[in-house]
């Protein structure tokens, strides 16, 4: 690939560096998770996601059930899937779909940086959250997030992002991108549980997790990640088409 | 693939986004401003997110949110038709989000037993049901969610619309329902350019269409509907047009979708109108070749599929290979070796095939047990769960008045029963055996033979089906084979082996990319590798569809019948038969020269709105008088028809054209009238599954919010069917008024809105197939929001129906259970009759052009033109050395651009270019090109991929719009300006071919089943500055 087309591309082309980081199951999960789980037992949930890549068609039933559920403005995704051509050497060209959202990890660089404490992350059942009555829409927090996961609503000017769909999760009910995952990609559940789904799959598969260098112990795991994309998570990527109009950009655009 | 990288090259991001936002503020001005400088959301946690639809707690209670209601109904955003459960916030009657309905096959792998309460359905799906709600997980794709946006779109007809100025013109007025009743029926100098016949005028069912030429019927005939796709409201249609109306051209898109695989899989299985098609046994299979159909990136049922190879690559037995110009969301790399991509040339499968049967054949990999059984005695006596005719001897004896066709008793003089005449269903098949020729049996035949036998009037020479199969294989070379797919010899050999080693769990499934030139055969020969191991019915192998509750014929109501009804009389616009039925072909004859006709006929197709285009611009084999178009957009379908199109715009050529559709697409907008429609979530309907479904089903469609349009006089919503109804009261015509429904015991029951129609269906499904479903609880209609449509229900049927129809809307229609899929290793709903090797409909046919006979067998046949040149010869490789084809995205389908949440991911298409193009023309991605066929010529961006078979580029459909929201639209003189991310992109068909050799014009389509090209246009591409 030459350089214009990468540049042409964002930032793409070269494999990013580092192994991506295996976590053996869900006890070392949860006992790697620090300090979240500090102190007693904990008694009630923790919320965590695998994803397993096998499975994503890349359909994007979750991205547009997000934008529906949670009344997602323009031109923002709390979560989507991302779509490669992946070409490895001796290997012919094979598609990778990547879906990605918030990571809600325990260690949140996004936490750290804010002003004003509007973001924070919940005792027990673990989400990475915004009090935007709190937020003065700074966005420190959207360049600290290593996975690109945050942006500025342009229509309440504050810090947005997935919320793992706490309003459905207290309700007894699932996120809305797990409901309706066509390929059965996206599992959500209760890593504090051993008998839970997803905790049943940390322990008998081999996963990853994105920008593992980065130390934010995320609760997103993957199945089937390739090292070449565990650092894929900035605005790289895609062919965007020549604006046919002037759309309604917000401002803060890049 | 040549292009091997040596180092890891990088993962280009194609298709969606890969960001996931724009950008984000300068902080320090932010924090200086405060806090609040937008708008305030509803909540500070979750925004604007509404509040759930109901809570479910650890211990299973349910309570529902009374502000919402949660019912089971059926998507119509692509042609699967899904089963899904729509939230609706109440108050505002506005859809605010859609997810599946977890009895609905089509949404759900581990569907819920039909006899589990409403209640329970909520509680599976929440976090204490099974496997923490994801074992029932029942889902909405992303396009069934974004066309939500459909139903509120601006652009949308509310009214009943009459054109402004000329045709095509853009502007229009509304008008009431009654005028456009009264318009289209009595005709009239309607635009002020003179007379218009009215339906009621044009309703002459004896005055033949054509002087001289009875044979194409009377000038009823003139009126020809073209529905896009049966959303469960085609019965209503075919009620109008055939049995009250009395038109026999009704046909559907299949001609410009797959028709050409329809066709050759209905060559295999028997019927060349009905096309019958099995889909592979994803759940158990263990190898599938997937080729020219794209499982998670497209097709239909899109998420079923999607679903069940995602398991099965992942968990399951499958391994699978995707056979494609195009590297697509089929291949999972995360998969590794379970799921892989094998390009091929554009257009060539049926080198492929037949470079697998040959080898097939010389290392005696075919189901032998199988294909000997010549009879479904034998096939039983066998334990056989089908047979085929491969053994059946077949005439060829260019001498023989009956060359081509199989060989029957009568042939060799044998003695038929008292009331049977020669060539009916008595007349026996014949099989070789040691004494010559005997009827089929119960026991298995010779698989080979080539010889003499004696005949009734001398000797003839015949064949079985298998060996013409094995000869015509044997015609090209490994070599040839491979040279024309550009897939290496050992590769196709490999592939063979490897299907081959599975006993009858493997399977090979194709679909659109057929549409190309050589489209018929290649699907037949594709879909004979299916039938060569014998799979058909078992488990692991091909299934069919399990069947369904039909709403039209059940034991409460006949909603089929018309009393005093028509039977439609004379050929078809289409030409979709023998050429010899026509008055031209007996005139030519007598004048010593029967062929070519004036234009090409198609005996082995079914309904071809493709070729009514033609025939419509040609007068040829008649004219018509109205073009009533359902929600239908050939004008953007067709590849190649926009050559048509100025003639279309000409009232002479077509008088009357009314267009029934929610939108104005390219189609619509060569309409003199638009009827309005309801969309999605606001009408009623039955389906059943295109296909993929193993056990039985019927999707149930009911209003589940306001419908938006306009009322009539008589507050009945205007859509399709009460226009349908409207019209036909207007002219007297039978079967629709007050007396028009019979029951069970022959009272007569009113049609003359639609839920008398479909209300009545409803109990036709309750009650239909030998058992019933339950009442439906009070319980059941209050948590289903069933309540809403309660008093129709009560005041339209019997006290002891009513509730019945309640149970099939409150579980979004009637579902038999997961555990009848199979019975033992085979299917429970297997395909009762014989798998086709040769098909003698279609080797004893003689094209109407050439006067010559085609193959009975598949073989492979490079691309023709309809006077039977070739392609590569009029275009030649060295002017046009590129091929195009096209591809469906799992999003934007030819409808859907109108749903704004679809273009905030793909926001347009480009040119996928492989990359030996790229490299000999100096193309980089992001260059813009111009691409060129014969037939047209397109610009765009260029993106250059490894996963594009080498001298190909490929297009996305779906883009491309000049109408929708593309161009403005003038209603009562107020404009609604165009949006131009609408108008994004290009049009593939826009590349398509009008066919060189046709004198009487019209596009390129496959010689056999008359669908259109658009897989394998030959094209020439250049860089622009």
């Amino acid at each position: 690939m030459d350089s214009s087309r990468r540049q042409f591309l964002g930032a793409i082309g070269q494999v990013s560096i580092g192994a991506a980081a295996t976590v053996a199951g869900a006890n070392s999960a949860s006992a790697a998770t620090g300090s979240a789980s500090d102190g007693p037992q904990p008694t009630g949930p923790k919320w965590g996601m695998v994803v397993d890549l096998r499975k994503c068609i890349g359909c994007q039933a979750c991205t547009v059930a997000c934008i529906m559920e949670n009344a997602v403005p323009e031109d923002s995704f709390r979560t989507h899937v991302s779509v490669y051509e992946v070409v490895k050497e001796g290997r012919d060209p094979a598609m990778v779909m990547l879906p990605r959202l918030c990571n809600h990890c325990d260690e949140p660089p996004c936490v750290e940086v804010c002003p004003v404490e509007a973001t924070y992350k919940k005792e027990g059942t673990g989400e990475v959250l915004v009090d935007a009555s709190r937020c003065v829409g700074c966005a420190y927090c959207v360049q600290a997030c290593p996975y690109d996961a945050r942006f500025i609503n342009h229509e309440t000017q504050t810090a947005d992002k997935c919320t793992f769909c706490i309003h459905r999760t207290e309700a007894g009910l699932l996120p809305a991108c797990v409901e309706t995952c066509v390929g059965g990609a996206r599992i959500f559940g209760d890593l504090n549980d051993p008998e839970s789904t997803v905790s049943k799959l940390l322990k008998e598969h081999e996963v990853s997790v994105l920008r593992p260098e980065m130390h934010t112990a995320p609760n997103v795991y993957y199945i089937g990640l390739d090292e070449a994309l565990d650092g894929r998570v900035a605005g790289e990527a895609a062919y965007r088409p020549p604006l046919t109009t002037n759309i309604d950009h917000h401002e803060e655009g890049r | 693939m040549s292009t091997r990288r040596n180092i890891l090259k990088g993962a280009v991001a194609i298709g969606a986004l890969g960001a996931f936002a724009a950008g984000y503020a300068e902080p320090v001005k932010k924090i200086t401003r405060g806090k609040w400088s937008g708008k305030v959301p509803r909540k500070h946690l979750t925004g604007n997110a509404p509040e759930p639809e109901y809570k479910v707690a650890a211990n299973g209670d349910i309570e529902l949110n009374p502000d919402q209601a949660v019912s089971y109904a059926m998507c119509i955003g692509c042609t699967t038709m899904c089963g899904v459960r729509v939230r609706v916030d109440k108050a505002n009657n506005k859809v605010l989000r859609v997810t599946g309905n977890p009895y609905n096959p089509l949404s759900t792998t581990e569907f819920l037993p039909y006899e589990t309460p409403v209640r329970e359905s909520l509680v599976a799906l929440g976090q204490p049901g099974a496997g923490d709600g994801m074992l029932h997980r029942s889902t909405a794709c992303g396009r069934g969610n974004a066309v939500l946006d459909q139903i509120d779109n601006p652009r949308r007809v509310l009214k009943p619309l009459k054109r402004v100025g000329a045709r095509g013109s853009g502007q229009w007025e509304t008008i009431s329902f009654e005028q456009l009743v009264e318009e289209v029926v009595e005709g009239g100098d309607l635009f002020g350019e003179g007379k218009v016949a009215g339906l009621r005028e044009i309703r002459d069912l004896e005055t033949p269409i054509k002087a001289d030429a009875p044979e194409l019927g009377p000038r009823a005939n003139g009126v020809v509907m073209l529905s896009s796709v049966n959303d469960g409201r085609d019965n209503m249609n075919l009620r109008w047009l055939k049995q009250a109306y009395g038109s026999t051209n009704y046909a559907r898109h299949g001609s410009y979708c797959g028709g050409s695989y329809r066709s050759g899989s209905g060559a295999m299985f028997g019927d060349v109108k009905k096309m019958p098609h099995a889909k592979p046994d994803f759940e158990e299979a263990e190898f599938i070749i997937f080729i020219g159909t794209a499982p998670g990136n497209a097709g239909n049922p899109f998420k079923r599929i999607g679903a069940l190879v995602a398991e099965a690559r992942s968990d399951g037995k499958l391994d699978y290979v995707v056979v494609d110009p195009v590297l697509n969301h089929a291949q999972s790399g995360p998969s590794g070796d379970r799921s892989r991509w094998l390009p091929i040339v554009p257009g060539t499968d049926g080198a492929l095939a037949m470079g697998m049967i040959r080898w097939m054949f010389e290392n005696d990999r075919i189901n032998k047990d199988y294909l000997a059984q010549p009879s479904k005695k034998a096939a039983m006596v066998a334990g056989e769960a089908n047979w085929s005719n491969a053994t059946h001897l077949v005439i060829a004896d260019e001498t023989h008045p009956r060359m081509g066709k199989l060989l029957r008793g009568s042939d060799m003089g044998l003695e038929l029963a008292e009331d049977a005449k020669a060539y009916d269903d008595s007349d026996p098949y014949m099989v070789a055996s040691e004494n010559g020729p005997v009827p089929v049996g119960d026991q298995p035949a010779p698989l080979f033979f080539d010889g003499t036998v004696e005949g009734k009037e001398g000797p003839v020479a015949v064949k079985t089906g298998l060996t013409l199969l094995r000869e015509e294989a044997g015609r090209l070379s490994y070599e040839d084979y491979s040279e024309a797919c550009g897939i290496p010899v050992e590769t196709i050999t490999g592939l063979a082996n490897e299907f081959t080693s599975h006993g009858r769990k493997a399977a090979v499934n194709t679909h659109g990319g057929m549409m190309s030139g050589s489209g018929f055969y290649n699907a037949f020969a594709l879909m004979m590798l299916n039938t060569l191991i014998g799979n058909l019915n078992w488990k692991g192998g091909t299934l069919m569809l399990g069947g369904w509750y039909p709403d039209t014929n059940g034991p409460a109501y006949d909603l089929a019948k018309v009393k005093g009804g028509v039977k439609p009389k004379g050929l078809p616009l289409g030409r979709n038969v023998p050429y010899e039925k026509t008055s031209e072909f007996k005139a030519k004859k007598a004048a010593g020269k029967a062929f070519p006709a004036d234009g090409p006929w198609y005996p082995n197709a079914p309904g071809l709105a493709t070729e009514w285009f033609s025939s419509m611009v040609n007068g040829y084999p008649y004219n018509i008088e109205a073009l009533i178009l359902r929600n239908a957009n050939p004008i953007y379908g067709i590849a190649g028809i926009e050559h048509l199109v100025p003639k279309l715009k000409d009232p002479k050529v077509v008088p009357l054209i009314i267009s029934i559709d929610p939108f104005i697409n390219e189609s619509t907008a060569l309409a003199d009238y638009i009827v309005p429609d309801t969309v999605m979530y606001e009408s009623w309907g039955f389906v059943k599954p295109w296909n993929g479904v193993p056990t039985k089903i019927t999707t149930a469609r009911w209003p589940v919010v306001d419908p938006k349009v306009e009322r009539t006089a008589d507050g009945v919503p205007i859509d399709v069917d009460m226009f349908l109804i409207a019209t036909a009261k207007r002219m007297g015509l039978p079967g629709f008024g007050d007396e028009a429904i019979p029951d069970k015991d022959g009272t007569m029951h009113p049609l003359n809105r639609p839920e008398d129609f479909y209300l009545r269906g409803a109990v036709n499904v309750a009650t239909v197939g030998g058992s019933s479903v339950p009442d439906a609880s009070d319980d059941d209609m209050m948590v289903s929001g069933v309540d809403r449509i309660r008093d129709q229900l009560e005041s339209t049927l019997k006290p002891d129906e009513w509730r019945k129809a309640a149970a099939i809307y409150a579980k979004g229609g009637r579902y038999e259970n997961k555990d009848k899929s199979y019975k033992g290793e085979q299917s429970a709903h297997p395909f009762g009759k014989p798998m086709l090797v040769y098909n003698e409909g279609v080797g004893s046919a003689r094209n109407a052009m050439t006067g010559k006979r085609s193959p009975g067998v598949p073989t492979w046949r490079e691309a023709e033109f309809s006077d039977g040149s070739k392609v590569a010869e009029v275009y030649p490789q060295s002017d046009w050395p590129i091929k195009v084809i096209s591809f469906k995205s799992p999003l934007q389908n030819s409808y859907s651009v109108g749903a704004k949440t679809l273009l905030r991911i793909v926001a347009t298409n480009t040119l996928n270019i492989g990359r030996d193009v790229a490299e000999s023309h100096g193309i980089t991605t992001g260059d813009r090109v111009r691409l060129t066929t014969p037939g047209g010529s397109i610009e765009s961006v260029a993106v250059v991929r490894d996963g594009v078979v080498p001298g190909t580029v490929a297009i996305e459909h779906g883009f491309g719009h000049r109408r929708f929201g593309a161009a403005d639209i003038t209603v009562d003189g107020i404009t609604m300006a165009a949006d131009p991310k609408q108008a994004s992109g290009v049009l593939q068909n826009d590349l398509g071919l009008i066919d060189p050799t046709r004198a009487k014009p019209g596009v390129w389509v496959d010689p056999i089943s008359g669908a259109a090209v658009r897989q394998g246009l030959p094209a020439k591409i250049e860089k622009l500055a």
